[in-house]
């Protein structure tokens, strides 16, 4: 079965195949294949007109994948830390995500940034981060969080049809081992800004992003077998956010507990849980709302220092434990 | 307790054999008050008005307008709470019983439902979501509704226990009659106390004020409509236990001025007769002592009682004291907490 | 378009360009010193010659990225003057629809990319720009317009670079005004003429009067030139001048006989006439007629651009994205 970084490499080929204006650029892309291996091979299949090595220079490099995509090309930049980004945050922010309204529609910026996110590498605080709120909370920028290979290919595809600016966050842990499913042969795409209800259940809904999606479904797993039933979704596309399925589910189960890495402080899953509790599916709520998220704290360098820093397994299964025992 | 009483023709006069019923003043089912018409009667000599001798309902009309009844056979049949002081000497001259105990829990009478005060457990209410839709939905006051969730939260569980109102009503109404006949219940008291440290400043006027106001959400735990706050006081002449009624609806500056009034009076072994009775709780202040805590005392016909004791120059100590025959164990640490918060 | 000397219809293309610039900076600051337009604008009178000279050197094909003093550079390229204005009044048919404001005009059709709110940020897309054309096999060339205190964010460095390393058909414009402000590029500079940057990216950097429009067409087309045959970007460092219009209800200001003759040796208009005049390429009457129709066109679209409907909220959140087609 296919890894994460086989599954993007095999999306990107296949977008690389399918049309000419695509292209990728970014720092050790080409020969190199890739700080995390997933360009791979596209180098020596595609030639160094269409996958760039680039100066490490991330401004420079988004930028210049802004100007390309207003002028008809398809970019696809890989910033090879989501930390980084940083660097790039002008042209990210202020430029991209603000051209289609600024310009009053005149031009788009159909560009996709792929970038790994997360901890867990013992890579430490400038190299762990998980700045999903960064991006979601800028209007004008998609923003997709794929929990394993199969979604992110579907996912990546369509954002690389996508005509406006989409940042792509891959967690480094994930690039290197297959997921439950197997990723699907051909070229289908999976919709941006629809969310995916992974399991049902009738006594809890967990939402999760990214790396949290998997940690989630094993607790609902062992959960199960003690007769806690449990509703895992995965919004999949954070911004826009469809929470639809959400809604409907907590109506169901009146429990509902968010799950993400990043730090609690201003974290995308706030968003989730001010959505619940502004509507009407609020009534239904049975037990406060449960959060688990990182430590508001930078990512620490020894492995169990890291560990601490964000939600694990047992953080997981005793919160779901608890909501269920003590809210009836 | 019920006692199904029966309402004779009485001897008006000495020669009277029979009297001649004329009319009922009430029906089947009616409640009434002690000194409430029932009837009235004709002899050749006078008419009169039949009164009821206590608070009750009326059981059964047994004779009818018009009939001539016997001296001493019932005319009609009322069941009461109260055990009315009726004899009959039957023919060999010995006393029976007049009146027929009725040993079955009271039943509701067929008319009017009984409409009690709602028993406040919870002043502010937390509540989750679900439950406060459902509680609206049903016509339910979640302040009366027991809380069991993590911190003090009410929980679906707890709404939907909360169907026991009859239930609630009946024990409170058979609450106020045990309590009542307390000075006959020999068996020891099952009692809990409850202590809490307060740093604040509050007199005698202001405390039994807060006391009552709280208790005010608490009708089942007394005998009595009114809230009685027995202040003990001591004297040279012993204790005295003025009686302070329904002292949070009095206006403070009044309250006070009655504190201290009594509280001379009794010093001076001179307390109003009227203030002697009606007590349904009793306020001990220690401090005077320099204590900080005391045997709790409850009084028979009383639920609750509470001690003000010495810690410090700026720290109280506050004791409740519960009869857990009619208080629950939680319900007495919420009463400690409401009355605490209030000070 | 071609040399401005080379023809009478050149002289005119040139000469019409900087009045219609000049007029149209003028009107927009009588417009807002009447409180007519929202937030701030940023003028360029006095810098004409610069982005006319530089667009004769363009097609309509080729691209411009812009700053926040943009509107010279979005008119010398070629857009529709009532559009611009009544973008800046806030109207539906405004080129952003009244949504970007005087610092976001950008014009499709005639390769502007856009103007740019944040100094430096249209560097490296006018590189990426360069980037496509070059992808593509398009033959066209994109230039960036950008002032001196640009030249020290990294955004020009990256994107000189890269431009640089893969000889991208690009140009780098540097409009260098020192009017008032030749203590500031002294000390945000080490070096006195910046030009010299260019070595730094093996790139040519070349110094030109940028009050000059006949010198900044030949610099301009120099440029063009090497970047569409593939040898890639140049560095113009066009020394201009600002002039900040005369305010007339300052009734306090002095101007120095000084200061009125410097401004009469630099302004870019007398002296291109004077320079076409002189050559017999047109006549002083011609002229006249060229800065009335300047004035008519830029009264014209001002009278349209007021009476047109004002933009409207609803909308809005359907435009922050480009619609997925199915």
């Amino acid at each position: 079965m296919l890894t994460m970084a086989e599954a993007v490499r095999e999306a990107m080929s296949i977008a690389f195949d399918e049309r000419p204006e695509v292209f990728l650029l970014g720092e050790d892309v080409g020969i190199y294949g890739g700080a995390f291996g997933v360009s791979g091979d596209m180098y020596h299949r595609y030639g160094a007109e269409r996958v760039l090595d680039t100066p490490i220079a991330e401004l420079g490099i988004v930028g210049a994948a802004v100007g390309a995509a207003l002028s008809g090309m398809r970019p696809i930049v890989e910033i090879q830390f989501s930390d980084f980004t940083a660097q790039a945050m002008d042209q990210i922010a202020n430029q991209a995500a603000k051209i289609h309204f600024m310009l009053g529609g005149a031009l788009h910026v159909p560009m996709v940034l792929r970038t790994p996110q997360g901890s867990g590498t013992g890579a430490a605080a400038q190299h762990s981060q998980n700045l999903e709120p960064w991006f979601a909370s800028v209007p004008g920028l998609k923003v997709v969080v794929p929990s394993n290979p199969a979604d992110a290919k579907g996912l990546l595809l369509s954002a690389i049809d996508d005509p406006n600016p989409v940042i792509f966050l891959e967690h480094k842990l994930l690039y290197k081992i297959p997921g439950r499913d197997p990723v699907p042969e051909g070229a289908t795409r999976i919709p941006l800004g629809v969310s995916k209800v992974v399991r049902e259940g009738k006594d809890l809904t967990i939402v999760a992003t990214g790396i949290m999606v998997n940690k989630s479904w094993e607790v609902a797993e062992k959960l199960a077998a003690e007769g806690i039933s449990i509703t895992l979704i995965d919004p999949r596309t954070i911004s826009p956010l469809d929470m639809g399925p959400v809604f409907e589910s907590v109506e169901k189960t009146g429990r509902l507990m968010v799950v993400q890495e990043g730090p609690a402080q201003a974290g995308f899953i706030n968003e989730v849980i001010a959505q619940m509790a502004g509507s009407s599916s609020f009534g239904s709520l049975i037990a406060p709302i449960k959060r688990l998220a990182g430590m508001n704290i930078p990512i620490p360098y020894a492995p169990q220092l890291e560990k601490a820093a964000v939600p694990q397994i047992d953080d997981i299964e005793a919160a779901a434990r608890e909501i269920v025992k003590n809210w009836r | 307790m019920s006692f199904k009483y029966p309402v004779v023709m009485p001897k008006m006069s000495m020669t009277m054999e029979t009297g001649e019923l004329i009319n009922f003043h009430v029906a089947v089912g009616d409640h009434v008050k002690s000194g409430d018409v029932l009837f009235e009667v004709m002899t050749d000599k006078i008419d009169m008005e039949v009164e009821a001798p206590a608070d009750g309902v009326i059981e059964a009309l047994v004779a009818n307008p018009g009939d001539v009844v016997e001296i001493g056979k019932p005319v009609l049949i009322m069941l009461t709470e109260t055990e009315v002081m009726a004899f009959d000497f039957g023919t060999d001259g010995e006393p029976v019983a007049a009146v027929e105990v009725v040993t079955a829990p009271a039943p509701v009478v067929a008319a009017a439902p009984v409409v009690v005060a709602p028993i406040i457990l919870n002043e502010t209410v937390k509540a989750v979501p679900k439950a406060r839709v459902e509680a609206a939905n049903r016509g339910i006051d979640l302040r009366t509704v027991r809380a069991t969730g993590p911190d003090r939260t009410i929980t679906m569980e707890d709404v939907n226990g909360a169907q026991l109102d009859p239930a609630i009503a009946k024990r409170q109404a058979a609450n106020k009659a045990l309590i009542a006949k307390g000075i006959e219940i020999t068996r020891s008291i099952a009692q809990a106390s409850f202590t809490r440290s307060v740093n604040a400043n509050f007199d005698h006027a202001t405390f039994i004020a807060a006391w009552a106001k709280v208790l005010r959400n608490r009708p089942d735990l007394a005998a009595h409509e009114h809230v009685g706050v027995a202040l003990i006081i001591e004297s040279k002449y012993g204790s005295a236990l003025p009686v302070f009624r329904d002292p949070d609806q009095v206006k403070i500056a009044d309250l006070t001025a009655l504190v201290a009034s009594t509280t001379d009076a009794a010093k001076n072994g001179k307390v109003p007769v009227a203030m002697l009775s009606g007590a349904t709780t009793t306020v001990f202040d220690l401090t005077t002592y320099s204590m900080s805590s005391a045997t709790p005392l409850l009084f028979p016909n009383q639920v609750t009682s509470v001690t003000i004791g010495y810690e410090s120059a700026t720290t109280k100590i506050v004791s409740l004291t519960i009869d857990l025959n009619f208080c629950d164990f939680y319900d007495g640490a919420l009463l400690l907490d409401a009355l605490v918060a209030s000070l | 378009m071609g040399h401005p000397l080379s023809s009478p219809e050149h002289a005119r293309h040139a000469l019409l360009y900087m009045w219609r610039i000049r007029k149209f900076e003028e009107a927009v600051e009588d417009l807002f010193g009447r409180g007519m337009m929202h937030g701030t604008m940023h003028l360029s009178i006095g810098q004409e010659a610069s982005p006319t000279g530089m667009c004769m050197a363009m097609t309509l094909q080729d691209q411009i990225t812009s700053t926040h003093r943009g509107h010279g550079h979005c008119i010398a390229k070629g857009a529709d003057l009532t559009r611009m204005i009544a973008e800046l009044l806030g109207k539906k048919i405004g080129y952003c629809g009244g949504r970007g404001g005087s610092m976001h005009i950008a014009d499709v059709e005639t390769g502007n990319l856009g103007a740019n709110g944040v100094v430096g940020g249209g560097i490296p897309i006018a590189a990426g720009a360069a980037l496509a054309s070059k992808m593509m096999k398009r033959g066209t060339v994109a230039v960036s317009f950008f002032g001196d205190g640009a030249m020290n964010e990294g955004a020009f460095h990256e994107a000189a670079n890269m431009a640089a390393i893969w000889k991208l058909p690009m140009i780098l414009f540097c409009e260098n005004n020192k009017y008032g402000m030749s203590s500031s590029t002294e000390k945000a500079f080490a070096i006195d003429n910046l030009a010299d940057r260019g070595k730094g990216y093996g790139i040519p950097g070349v110094n030109v009067d940028g009050n000059d429009v006949v010198a900044v067409y030949e610099v301009a087309q120099a440029a063009v030139d090497r970047a569409k045959a593939g040898d890639g970007p140049t560095l113009i460092i066009a020394e201009t001048y600002r002039w900040k219009g005369h305010s007339r209800s300052d009734k306090n200001l002095y101007r120095t006989k000084e200061e009125i003759e410097e401004w009469r040796t630099k302004d870019p208009i007398p002296k291109f006439i004077a320079r076409v005049v002189e050559e017999g390429i047109l006549t002083q009457e011609q002229c006249d007629v060229i800065q009335n129709e300047a004035i008519e066109a830029i009264k014209a679209a001002v009278n349209e651009a007021v009476k047109a409907e004002s933009a409207e909220p609803s909308g809005l959140l359907d435009a922050v994205f480009k619609a997925v087609s199915a």
